[in-house]
């Protein structure tokens, strides 16, 4: 088993390559191995159920990584792992994680294709931007919703206090520690005070802010979550690296966050599905990740609900499903904003290829993730309710990819020009913190008409 | 001669840099103007990829492979740009960067590229760059636009703080700030005083040539 701290040597003595350079090769290796492997995104099958296929997929992800190695950024060098120790990276992962503590305790599986037992469900909002006087509240509407098992916030919409919080900043944290203590207090005020968080801060980026926030007088709990993203394509950075120093120390979750876009380094969808599942290697050995938040997006409409993007969300997870125990989230991303019903089928179609494709759960991030409080916890709601319901009915891979092709045909060719919704303010009672009659009709009514493709909603 | 200009766009789109660059040659050898090779013949090209990229019909490996091959049939035509003394100046130069805490720099990548293509001088920052190193840069190179982009709302803070120290030093009116990036909208962009916001690659590149057109009329 590869020692951490051999990970690091090896970024400070591994190959130097300009990263240019890196990034193109990336690119030639991802198209190389999917010939080598005859990987095809196919459009008819959004949801396939070829096991053979998905098995190769990962020997692809598998050979790419060792052929290619990851990159740190800060070092200008390039790591390489042999088979045999990526192989031991991911058989030493937790097979399990209890999240949270006393009576909102909750256990996280990994899952497998077309499993019957639950998705485990994160509610979060994405880092979507929330001023300060909304940030609690906003917090709130995730971790107050049955369905979620762990929760998550906002970002920090500029200052805390009127004072501006800038990365790198004394600032930054002081926020950090602020936005912890504001997540803590949404659980206990929605009635679940020892639920998980599986991102303890939104409000932070520097390694340093978020280690001063991890502390439970702030409000974090034994097994909170903190997560560590690759800065890009299978890239990492002494910061985030110094993160995983500190999670190896403490009784903290360490996750891995992965965004890889697709139509960018690692060209079309089959190169793309392949470097998110390299990733998780990736997390593994440099960070020594125990669960993992999969957000790819398109480059161009950047959400994971078009017609590619759930092929790859689907593919790449049913392939760590079947030949790894590693706990991985699929975060659902929509171009829609709330309270519209685009952003309700997109959501339902992602959470019923994530329900039956072997993940878990993490909606979502709505209208790009870019609009200022144009994320609610009722979209996550929305689409855990179809992941359940897929899992009751004991939907097949087959069945399912019948019906989300079904819902895309009600929304995609609407992505470019996707309605950017409303506001929190708009389609919540801000009071009591709950959605507007108006929201929760038009998922009634969207529910209804997914209703017509067969499929059964348990509640 | 319209066919080797239509076989130069088609090399550029293959991503074929030895065809480019043997196309280079043949055409010099022809008699062919080099500025006419680069603007009808293989800058062609790259539009058509840059087009293709837009709609999703290919990837960034693609564009990378293009802009290769368009680099180094530049590189054979260059010498004799000089020798007839029809010099093309650089259309303007840019300034772009990653604002500082941000290492995510993507976006900026693709936005560098397109624009250093269409012919303007690119100067990149990098990533995780500080606003002094920007205000430096901008005060040093005398660029026509400083184009900075963010992903998250910690770091697109030092966006006014950029156009700030621009004014405190009294030389913001020599430069245009042009701002993007998944958490800047276009209200913000005003608000802080930008000159342009690009809500993505696509449309920064557009924002960037539009407002360089207009600086030159």
């Amino acid at each position: 088993m590869i020692e951490f701290w051999e990970v690091v040597h090896r970024s400070e003595t591994g190959e130097l390559m300009e990263e240019r350079k890196y990034d193109r090769l990336l690119g030639q290796k991802a198209k190389e191995i999917v010939n080598r492997y005859q990987i095809k995104y196919n459009p008819e099958q959004v949801i396939p159920s070829d096991d053979a296929l998905a098995d190769r997929i990962f020997e692809a992800a598998l050979d790419l990584f060792i052929e290619i190695g990851m990159y740190n950024a800060d070092t200008g060098r390039v790591m390489k792992f042999s088979k045999k120790e990526v192989l031991e990276s991911l058989e030493t992962a937790v097979d399990h994680i209890v999240w949270g503590e006393g009576r909102d305790q909750k256990v996280m599986f990994p899952r497998r294709p077309e499993d019957s037992r639950p998705v485990f469900c994160n509610f979060t909002l994405v880092g979507t931007p929330y001023p300060e006087e909304l940030f609690l509240k906003a917090c709130i509407s995730t971790a107050q919703e049955p369905l979620a098992n762990c929760f998550s916030g906002p970002s920090l919409l500029h200052t805390l206090g009127g004072i501006e919080v800038r990365s790198g900043s004394p600032m930054e944290v002081e926020a950090a520690i602020w936005d912890i203590g504001q997540r803590r207090e949404a659980a206990r005020r929605a009635g679940f005070p020892g639920k998980g968080i599986y991102t303890m801060v939104s409000t932070a980026e520097k390694a340093d802010a978020m280690i001063a926030a991890a502390r439970p007088e702030f409000g974090a709990l034994a097994r909170d979550g903190m997560l560590n993203g690759a800065i890009a394509e299978l890239k990492v950075d002494n910061d985030r690296m110094k993160k995983a120093v500190f999670l190896r120390r403490t009784s903290y979750t360490s996750g891995g966050l992965y965004g890889p876009l697709m139509g960018g380094y690692a060209g079309g969808p089959e190169g793309t599905c392949l470097i998110l599942i390299a990733h998780h290697f990736l997390g593994r050995l440099a960070f020594g990740t125990e669960y993992s938040v999969c957000f790819p997006v398109d480059i161009h409409q950047v959400c994971n609900t078009t017609r590619q993007m759930l092929w790859l969300v689907s593919r790449s997870h049913q392939a760590l499903a079947r030949n790894t125990h590693l706990l991985h989230f699929a975060n659902t991303f929509i171009a829609a904003g709330p309270c519209t019903e685009m952003a309700c089928y997109e959501l339902t179609a992602h959470g019923i290829t994530a329900a039956v494709s072997g993940a878990n759960l993490s909606p979502a991030a709505s209208a790009r993730n870019k609009y200022p409080e144009r994320c609610t916890g009722m979209e996550g709601r929305i689409c855990a309710e179809a992941a359940h319901s897929a899992t009751r009915m004991g939907l097949t891979r087959s069945e399912a990819n019948r019906i989300v092709k079904e819902i895309l045909l009600k929304y995609e060719k609407d992505i470019p020009n996707a309605p950017i919704g409303k506001k929190f303010s708009e389609c919540y009672d801000l009071e009591k913190v709950k959605p507007s009659k108006e929201y929760v009709e038009l998922h009634e009514r969207t529910k209804e008409e997914v209703k017509k493709t067969g499929f059964v909603y348990a509640f | 001669m319209s066919n080797i200009l239509e076989a130069m766009a088609q090399s550029v789109i293959d991503g074929d840099q030895e065809v480019a660059c043997r196309l280079a040659k043949e055409g010099i050898g022809k008699g062919i103007d080099p500025v006419l090779a680069i603007e009808e013949g293989y800058a062609k090209g790259m539009e058509t990829i840059g087009t293709s990229f837009e709609a999703g019909d290919c990837f960034l490996p693609e564009v990378l492979l293009a802009e290769e091959a368009m680099t180094a049939a530049i590189e054979i035509l260059k010498p004799k740009i000089e020798e007839r003394m029809t010099k093309k100046a650089s259309k303007g130069k840019i300034v772009i960067g990653t604002i500082q805490g941000d290492v995510h720099d993507i976006g900026k990548n693709i936005v560098k590229l397109f624009l250093g293509v269409a012919g303007y001088e690119m100067i990149d920052l990098g990533r995780d760059v500080p606003v002094r190193a920007f205000v430096e840069t901008a005060k040093k190179q005398r660029p026509d636009i400083i184009m900075v982009s963010a992903l998250m709302t910690t770091t697109m803070v030092y966006m006014p703080e950029l156009i700030k120290q621009l004014e405190e030093l009294g030389i913001r009116d020599q430069f245009k700030v042009i701002v993007g990036g998944a958490p800047v909208i276009p209200e913000w962009a005003k608000e802080i005083g930008a000159d342009g916001y690009g809500k993505n690659t696509k449309e920064a590149v557009e924002v960037a040539l539009k407002l360089l057109q207009t600086q030159k009329s």
